[in-house]
């Protein structure tokens, strides 16, 4: 049993960092992902012994959220975690899925599962005295669908569409995951064309999002007029999709073993300069950002996150670079078209809300410009080629516009055994947690604009 | 302030231009029973400067209390049937229940069969269907312009 443990802790002295962990066998057994930076992963799998399965939160408190969905959804018990509080289990009172916060003038304000804008459902119940939030409990999985159980025995082409389904906004990052976990699995490599048709599409993907997500911090200041304008774009990006693929999500884009997006030479002058036209608009509306004063000052020093804090629990993307954790999975950029790619930094990486927005602004940039590279041409459909050697367990790893999704596919020949999906809202939603932590409740929905985390990917 | 909007009203009758065209509005509120995320976008970018459903009378509210149609996206989980129902209480009469979107008309539904209830028609009546997946800012306005007119 202590086997598991010493192994995980020796790769992560190692240089290795926790990449997510499910249970698998029908709870028979625990398997753990570890990456490095150059992409490069590693399985460790720990046999669960009537029921219990050794715990690895205490040397990895990034594995808190993924032990208590397995513990949930799976049945198994970790020893040592204490306590193991519910995540997905929604049937139980209060204490139970609560931090206890006592104390002169401490009380607590719930939060939802319907929100006041047009929002995803989810419950925060913050503990605060006076406005001073003290500790927040997010409760997701009110959309939890079971996607990933009702994919377990479809063929590998079918769990396209499960995947797809988990999230409109990262459909094409966990399509493109989940697509090389099972060319992993199938032995099979991605060819240039193939690689340049999936970084075309999950770039596109980050534009239309990073765009939403610069507008959705007007809309936490109040800022009307940056709303409108960035809302306008990211619908400008959205006709631009459905006139590259047919679809404004770009869904149904992405196959398994190839790629059917054809785009003539007209066509791809034209998104070119569509591109650089959004890229010019955007670029003036980021300068009247910038010189809004009363703006600017709402944002510095609100939900910070240091460094130490982002390594502890795991932050991956835009979060965690804006805290100063210089990662980008598109450094190693397997099986895509990111040649020479190296991630952006904000001038001020203070980890807070202003570095979370600029962050965004940096990468918007880079997009701009792989864009610029990526529509140079025609594109032509194309297929996987036999290459590599074939397992049993798939693992894909994407660079999402959160951050780090990681797809693990086990297979019994061509159907699904198991399908995991670790998105990057599932990472960065303790962050958020913690983020709030100190600073006064009506910040909170800028605090949380900043991250603009999915839920649907977390309850898939 | 009175004394120019009398001004405009008589300007607008005598030079018979268009007057505000439709005299009524309808709060909306939102409930995500279960979607996949794609309806919120699509819906957020009804207010965008490209549809501005605002100019027409048709906003958001904050709660259901103030709503004259609920606005539903997604297959209605097992976890979002009673925070649903919830909100329908909350709404005065007259109310009426839209159902945005493929997953809450039912078409092509995916999950474990305990997670899912089903379609919103399952749960609540359901006086206006919008179908696409998700339904573009088009379509959306469309079906709510459509309402607003008292044409569905």
């Amino acid at each position: 049993m202590t086997g598991y443990r010493d192994r995980i802790a020796a790769a992560l002295a190692d240089g290795w960092r926790f990449a997510g962990l499910h249970a698998t066998d029908g709870g028979g057994a625990v398997l753990v992902l570890l990456a490095r930076a150059d992409g490069s992963t590693l399985l460790e799998r720990a046999a669960v012994e009537e029921g219990l399965a050794p715990t690895i939160v205490d040397i990895v408190p990034a594995a808190q959220w993924d032990e208590r969905e397995a513990h949930d959804l799976h049945g198994v018990r970790f020893d040592g975690h204490e306590p193991l509080r519910p995540l997905a289990d929604h049937d139980l009172d209060l204490a139970s899925w609560t931090v206890p916060v006592r104390g002169r003038d401490a009380y607590q304000v719930a939060v939802g599962p319907i929100h006041a804008g047009v929002i995803e459902s989810g419950h925060f119940r913050f503990h605060v005295v006076g406005e001073r939030i003290l500790h927040l409990d997010a409760r997701l999985f009110y959309k939890y669908r079971g996607l990933e159980r009702a994919a377990e025995g479809a063929t590998l082409a079918e769990g396209l569409s499960y995947v797809r389904r988990a999230c409109a906004a990262c459909s094409v990052a966990n399509a493109v995951a989940y697509a090389h976990a099972c060319e992993e699995a199938l032995g099979l490599d991605a060819p240039a064309g193939l690689a340049r048709a999936r970084t075309l599409l999950l770039e596109l993907e980050r534009l239309w999002n990073h765009l939403n997500d610069v507008g959705a911090v007007c809309a936490g200041t109040g800022l009307a007029a940056g709303t409108a304008r960035f809302a306008g774009l990211t619908e400008r990006c959205r006709r631009l999709n459905g006139a590259l693929t047919g679809h404004r999500f770009l869904s149904g884009s992405v196959a398994l073993g190839g790629s059917a997006l054809e785009l003539d030479a007209d066509a791809a002058r034209a998104a070119r300069e569509e591109v650089v036209a959004i890229a010019d608009d955007a670029k003036r509306g980021w300068r009247e950002l910038l010189f809004n004063a009363s703006f600017q000052d709402r944002l510095p020093e609100i939900g910070v996150l240091t460094r130490a804090d982002a390594e502890r629990l795991g932050t991956v993307g835009p979060a965690a670079r804006a805290s100063g954790v210089a990662e980008d999975l598109r450094t190693a950029g397997a099986r895509l078209a990111y040649d020479g790619f190296s991630p952006a930094a904000p001038r001020r990486v203070a980890g807070d809300v202003q570095a979370r927005l600029e962050q965004r602004a940096v990468e918007l940039t880079q997009t701009f410009a792989l864009l610029d590279g990526l529509l140079d041409g025609p594109l032509r459909s194309v297929a996987a080629v036999n290459g590599g050697v074939q397992a049993q367990v798939g693992v894909g790893r994407v660079e999402s516009a959160r951050g780090a999704t990681t797809c693990v596919v086990e297979r019994g020949g061509d159907r699904i055994e198991r399908l995991r999906l670790r998105t990057a809202s599932y990472a960065n939603w303790p962050s958020v947690a913690h983020a709030a932590v100190g600073d006064l409740l009506p910040d909170f929905p800028l605090i949380n604009k900043s991250f603009e985390l999915c839920y649907a990917c977390v309850d898939r | 302030m009175l004394t120019l909007l009398r001004d405009l009203r008589r300007l607008r009758r005598d030079l018979d231009l268009p007057g505000p065209g439709r005299g009524r509005s309808l709060a909306l509120r939102h409930v995500d029973a279960g979607s996949c995320n794609g309806c919120e976008h699509e819906l957020t970018l009804v207010t965008s400067p490209y549809h501005d459903l605002e100019r027409f009378g048709l906003g958001v509210v904050a709660s259901p209390r103030h709503a004259d149609v609920l606005l539903v996206t997604g297959a209605v989980t097992r976890r979002m049937r009673e925070p649903l129902l919830v909100a329908y209480a909350a709404m005065p009469e007259p109310r009426r229940v839209a159902a945005l979107g493929d997953c809450a008309l039912g078409c092509a539904l995916l999950g474990s069969p305990g997670e899912l209830v089903g379609p919103v028609e399952d749960v609540l009546p359901v006086d206006v269907r919008i179908p696409g997946c998700p339904p573009p800012p088009d379509a959306i306005a469309a079906a709510l312009l459509r309402l607003v007119d008292g044409t569905l």
